[in-house]
């Protein structure tokens, strides 16, 4: 008899101990979340907590759509405004509806999603209890049968245990059941039941393209240490270290960046504007030449277009004697440009416009004569491009048969828009323009 | 009957409860179409292709289509000769039609490709191309074209989801015109 009550005293230890590390483990997983601590944090944790409107179970922070990429910044400005969850999360239901929101609201139907995993627990400790209860009568009367009425302090005994394993596993089962219509509600898609243990390179990589620098730096080094070899982290991290004055660390990023793979556009056109900036106009032109030859996405023509980043590198050569080197580069240009077909023209005009300014720079007869050939079939491409018609108005004033043309030309550029000031400079400075 | 079978059939008359509820709910996308309509229109306002500020509260009194719009989207290439027709066709001109002024608002696009696409493709009504995401989220944008008229009060009358044709929308203002007269002679 004492030795029944010893054996169920160790079960009943065993049993609040079993009972005991499960709800502390469930408790601290509970308390263990941390609230976001940066903006960028806050900008993270709200994407995740809603579905991007046009996507099939990708989050607003995992899809790269246009949506949801502006979904993301406007939940930035928001943020940055100072405005709180709650607010951000009224604005997006109230636009985009509440099939959106991955944390719904206690009211109405989709109350349902709190209610019923309760419901479920209930329902699966009542069956539990229901089962074991009948479970347990039998056996025990069966004992009862077997040992009619010589031990009735352990019947007493063996009630006793039953009762605790019930209590216990109702308790975890409340427990478990409460715990998990919580983070039913917290859930992404993709994430486990435990919850996000660490964001994609995707979301990380979408958060910081609309981060501040020092907020961008940040998630890039994040992204690095999930994936050192994410070249799209690497280049962008230089690049924005660059614009931030880091140039040191700027280049080992934009040279790890190419190492890891050359084929990425984007670096080449970093890596090309910083190597100009120091300097290295001739590994400038190398980058651009690779780039050349790349299927660069259009946005990466229309960045060099506008920074007039390649006419700056031939220039540079030129200065530097290195003509040759210099049109290599405005004709590997040109070609990208011809493949761009009609897209191209444009920059083909403004292309061929440096070139023949560099040939009648030279002021050599001939390579005058052959810039000044490359001029006219510039304006005959861009009849609107500035540096086409400024270039061939200075050109030809040396050339008295051209004089009409001139006048033409500087007519035409007086007509521009908003032609680039220091061109208008120039040719006040020439006298070609009134100041 | 014994308590676990009254249990279980209780259980099975809840779910059989829950599926009727989810089946006849209200589908997804119709909350989608008539978001916004009979609501006061979100705030449009920014620097057009010309250069001019344009704000939606400065068209008052009159009726306004706003469109949403990429210069990538074949569905907007599309409906881009209809709405060229609407607008000529209310621009003012004829007494007998109702004026209606269209603004069309790039959604993630670039000015210099949407100059071209209306060089291109005509249209000359004013066109916000940059800093619109705002406003796309505002209006509850999901995927372009989206379109709202918007009444002389500033209300959303009709929004219409893809592409428009220019006999809908005609059958689209006249309803709002009908609706409209009928709210202001309480009928």
């Amino acid at each position: 008899m004492s030795g029944r009550s010893a054996g169920a005293g160790r079960s009943r230890a065993v049993w609040l101990l079993v009972l005991a590390v499960v709800v502390g483990s469930l408790v601290a997983s509970e308390v263990g979340d941390q609230a976001p601590r940066t903006n960028a944090d806050r900008v993270h944790a709200l994407a995740g907590d809603f579905a991007c409107p046009v996507c099939q179970g990708q989050s607003l922070g995992e899809s790269d759509v246009p949506i949801a990429r502006t979904i993301r910044t406007t939940i930035r400005t928001m943020v940055d405004e100072g405005r709180t969850d709650a607010e951000v999360r009224t604005m997006l239901v109230d636009r985009f509806g509440e099939d959106i929101d991955y944390t719904p609201t206690g009211r109405g139907l989709t109350g349902l999603v709190w209610v019923l995993p309760v419901l479920a627990a209930a329902a699966a400790i009542t069956g539990v209890s229901l089962a074991v209860a009948r479970w347990t009568s039998g056996r025990s009367g069966s004992e009862m049968d077997s040992v009619a009425g010589s031990d009735g302090a352990a019947t007493s005994g063996n009630t006793s245990n039953r009762n605790l394993v019930l209590v216990g596993v109702a308790v975890v089962a409340v427990l478990a059941g409460v715990l998990v219509a919580r983070t039913a509600g917290d859930r992404t898609a993709g994430d486990a039941l435990t919850g996000d243990i660490r964001s994609s390179t995707r979301t990380l990589l979408a958060e910081a393209g609309v981060a501040a620098p020092a907020e961008a730096d940040a998630l890039y080094t994040r992204v690095l240490e999930i994936q050192p070899s994410n070249v799209k982290a690497l280049a962008y991290r230089g690049w924005s270290r660059w614009r931030t004055g880091d140039r040191v660390a700027a280049l080992v990023d934009l040279d790890d960046a190419v190492a890891s793979d050359g084929a990425f556009a984007d670096v080449r056109v970093f890596r090309a504007s910083a190597r100009h900036t120091e300097g290295d106009h001739a590994g400038a032109a190398v980058d651009l030449t690779v780039l050349d030859g790349l299927d660069a996405p259009p946005i990466v023509g229309d960045l060099l277009a506008a920074s007039r980043l390649r006419q700056r590198i031939a220039g540079a050569l030129a200065s530097e004697g290195e003509l040759l080197a210099a049109l290599e580069l405005l004709d590997s240009g040109l070609d990208a440009a011809e493949r761009a077909g009609a897209g191209g023209r444009s920059e083909r005009a403004a292309l061929l416009a440096e070139r023949g300014w560099l040939l009648a720079s030279t002021r050599v007869p001939e390579l005058v004569e052959r810039g000044l050939a490359g001029l006219d079939e510039a304006v005959a491409v861009g009849p609107t491009d500035p540096y086409a018609l400024a270039y061939r108005a200075v050109v030809g004033m040396a050339v008295p048969a051209r004089t009409d043309q001139v006048a033409a030309d500087v007519r035409a550029f007086a007509a521009l828009e908003d032609p680039p000031a220091d061109l208008t400079a120039a040719l006040v400075s020439l006298g070609l323009l009134d100041g | 009957m014994k308590p676990v079978r009254r249990a279980a059939l209780a259980v099975g008359l809840v779910l059989a409860v829950l599926v009727v509820v989810f089946a006849t709910r209200e589908a997804g996308q119709d909350r989608m179409t008539t978001h916004l309509v009979g609501a006061v229109a979100p705030p449009v306002a920014g620097i057009t292709l010309e250069d001019a500020l344009w704000d939606l509260d400065d068209q008052r009194g009159r009726w306004v289509l706003v469109n949403f719009f990429s210069t990538t989207c074949v569905p907007c290439i599309e409906e881009h000769p209809e709405l060229v027709a609407f607008a000529e066709a209310h621009d003012g001109s004829d007494p007998a039609v109702p004026e209606v002024r269209v603004v069309s608002v790039a959604f993630d696009d670039r000015p210099s490709a949407i100059s071209r696409f209306f060089a291109g493709h005509g249209g000359r009504w004013p066109v916000l191309p940059a800093d619109t995401g705002r406003i796309a989220v505002d209006w509850g944008v999901v995927a372009v074209p989206e379109s709202y008229l918007v009444t002389p009060s500033g209300h959303v009358a009709v929004k219409v989801v893809g592409g428009v044709v220019r006999d809908d929308l005609e059958g689209l203002l006249d309803r709002a015109l009908a609706t409209l007269a009928g709210d202001r002679t309480g009928s």
